[in-house]
């Protein structure tokens, strides 16, 4: 039983990780927490689901389709309603990330409101058997998936020019905008990557969960738990969150009680602001929020 | 063919039946009877909207065939969100703004128990409860509140009592949500399977939107019994059958009357994963059978766009009971009457439910039993018993 939850752990884990990576890089890229990015995960969702069920088309090209949406929605969330709102104190930009996220379930319930909807796995077939441990194909394609997003972007930050201007332009605007890089066009394409994330998410975990508007109320939870454990701004932290936070809940709810599984996010939340504020990868660093 | 058949060709007949007692005069001058009613439009549990518009399908038919006795019946709709703030706030619009004649409304029990204080405090208004379940809202009884749906107590009940139809079955374990609703049919159902000597081998808790039930269908997965109570919504039953599909728990899974039997195989996307599900089931014939037609006809000349399915004819026997009772009253249409005469529903046949009506001064809660529907073949069927799972 304890391989069995811990592995179905890692992979609900991913999830937490991948949402909490794109919350992570629009943190570094701007220093904004986003409070709705739990509806770009949503819009996501809901992105490929109707391309996919509502107007039939396969799966590579919905998802080709949602993703490109799902960029173009981070950009215009930015340039609409984030940009002109300047240099206002931090507390708008966190009420402007409220809003919109309450705009946008709003706008989902209208439309989609009374119904759960199915998305089918991309990987069909039996659950797979290895020892003691069950899991779908699907499942294979979450921990593939959510890995190969997260080395992507390790990859990109760490590893690229164009990652380590990102950086730049996020720690110092101001001296980045001096030497000649459009800071803010930087900022518009990190919201767009972030509600990427969100979708890429979406497409992995809502076979799982159904489709549903309110889809990302629970995972933005699940995400600040995973951001706060592995420690705001950094991007080991929020993937080593995400899955320590998955492999937590289960297991909880496997030997203490399965009350428990859904309070372990608030937990987590709690105990690490009270023993290390900073997260376990985390360091101390100004915010807008 | 079952006596409910006649009694449901009466029922649509009835507003015609009706329309033979107007005359012009009658129609033009005599005032509306507002209904208020207030439903989940939005929101998590926005599904049961399609509860709503099931009821005012059947106003809305009445309306066309000339109304009750002379009168038209005007519905007011509103949004609670299953929020008990949202209910508060429409039982007080409904009844300080629109002043209706009464309330037939209220999905989720959470909101109805919060609106429970209000409408006790105005005990002249008369209060039809919609499709909430929970036993705590007729019990104990209130003097203008009545529930002509199958209360918690009366589904956990039916499916214990068919949990144990195979004589076999002597382990049973629960899964359920631990919200008000989760809990008002978990306890009834501990103290029924108790009522046969028997306690839950196991007892878990999966919460509204969780996205895997791993942990709590391996600890059912280890109590190895021989039946589950799935007391779960319908988002989340699909969660845990497919889990439970997954860890290989093969045994009946029995549900409540929360989810539907054809939306929990369409979202599962797999067939095995509910070859064992069993759902308690409200009406009196699967939505599909030719008995059932007349009633989906209905529905669907007033929403076409909306799909049928189990949960939109639940709130339809309150609406026919309520039209009955108007009925029953002629010109002369009080309050204090209307009370007074659903006291003396008995034995009342909408067609629709599985079971007969019945209120008295004593006891609120109308409806004391239902079917169960499990999948034969694919096709959702009516049984009496639990089946023996295949290999």
């Amino acid at each position: 039983m304890l391989a069995q939850l811990a592995i179905s752990g890692i992979v609900v884990g991913s999830v937490y990780a991948l949402v909490a990576l794109g919350m992570t890089i629009l943190f570094r890229a701007t220093s904004i927490v986003n409070f709705g990015h739990g509806e770009f995960f949503m819009l996501g969702a809901f992105a490929i689901y109707v391309l996919k069920q509502g107007f039939g088309w396969s799966y590579p090209v919905a998802i080709a389709i949602a993703f490109g949406l799902l960029f173009l929605v981070g950009v215009l969330v930015e340039r609409v309603l984030i940009r002109p709102l300047g240099s206002a104190p931090f507390l708008s930009f966190a009420m402007m990330t409220v809003a919109f996220s309450f705009l946008f379930k709003g706008l989902t319930r209208f439309f989609y409101g009374r119904d759960v909807s199915m998305l089918p796995p991309l990987l069909n077939g039996e659950p797979l058997d290895f020892g003691s441990v069950v899991l779908f194909p699907q499942d294979f394609l979450v921990i593939a998936g959510a890995g190969a997003t997260m080395t992507i972007f390790f990859l990109f930050f760490e590893y690229t020019q164009v990652g380590k201007i990102v950086q730049a332009a996020s720690q110092a605007p101001r001296g980045a905008a001096l030497v000649g890089i459009n800071v803010p066009a930087f900022h518009s394409a990190m919201w767009g990557v972030a509600a990427l994330t969100g979708a890429v998410a979406a497409l992995l975990i809502a076979p799982s969960t159904l489709v549903y508007p309110d889809m990302g109320g629970q995972m933005l939870v699940h995400a600040f738990a995973a951001m706060t454990l592995g420690g705001f701004g950094s991007l080991g932290g929020a993937v080593l969150g995400g899955l320590s936070l998955g492999i937590i809940e289960n297991l909880m709810g496997g030997y203490v009680s399965s009350s428990l599984v859904e309070i372990s996010a608030y937990l987590v939340i709690m105990l690490v602001l009270l023993v290390r504020p900073q997260g376990v990868f985390g360091e101390w660093r100004t915010s807008r929020v | 063919m079952r006596r409910t058949t006649a009694i449901v060709l009466g029922a649509l007949s009835f507003a015609v039946q009706s329309t033979g007692c107007v005359n012009a005069q009658e129609t033009t001058s005599s005032p509306p009877i507002k209904i208020g009613m207030f439903a989940p439009l939005t929101g998590s549990a926005a599904f049961a909207a399609k509860v709503a518009y099931g009821a005012s399908s059947v106003y809305k038919d009445i309306n066309d065939h000339g109304g009750i006795n002379g009168r038209k019946l005007e519905l007011v709709l509103e949004d609670d969100a299953c929020d008990p703030n949202k209910g508060i706030a429409a039982v007080k619009k409904l009844t300080a703004q629109d002043r209706v004649f009464l309330i037939h409304g209220g999905w989720c029990s959470n909101v109805v128990l919060a609106i429970k204080p209000e409408i006790e405090r105005d005990n002249t208004l008369p209060y039809v409860v919609l499709g909430a379940a929970s036993a705590s809202i007729s019990t104990p009884v209130t003097a203008n509140i009545f529930q002509p749906v199958a209360t918690t107590q009366a589904v956990a009940n039916t499916m214990v009592d068919f949990a144990l139809s195979r004589p076999d079955v002597k382990k049973v374990a629960i899964i359920s949500h631990s919200d008000e609703w989760g809990k008002s049919h978990l306890q009834p159902a501990i103290d029924a399977l108790k009522a046969h000597g028997l306690t839950p081998v196991e007892t878990v808790y999966f919460e509204r939107g969780s996205t895997d039930a791993t942990s709590q269908t391996l600890k059912l997965r280890a109590a190895k019994p021989d039946a589950v109570l799935a007391v779960l919504y319908p988002a989340e039953l699909a969660i845990y059958l497919r889990d439970a599909y997954k860890y290989g728990v093969r045994v009946p899974t029995i549900g409540t009357q929360g989810a539907s039997i054809e939306d929990t195989e369409r979202r599962i996307g797999i067939p095995d994963a509910v070859r064992d599900l069993y759902i308690f089931y409200p009406l009196s014939q699967t939505i599909s059978s030719d008995q059932f037609k007349p009633w989906a006809e209905i529905f669907k000349k007033y929403y076409p766009a909306e799909p049928i399915d189990t949960i939109t004819f639940i709130g339809v026997g309150g609406a026919l009971a309520i039209a009955d009772v108007i009925k029953r009253l002629g010109p002369d249409v009080t309050r204090e009457r209307f009370l007074s005469e659903m006291n003396k529903l008995t034995n009342f046949d909408s067609g629709v439910q599985a079971s007969t009506m019945s209120f008295s001064p004593l006891d609120h809660a109308g409806i004391k039993s239902g079917n169960m529907i499990h999948l034969v073949d694919g096709v959702p069927t009516i049984v009496s018993k639990l089946s023996t799972p295949k290999p």
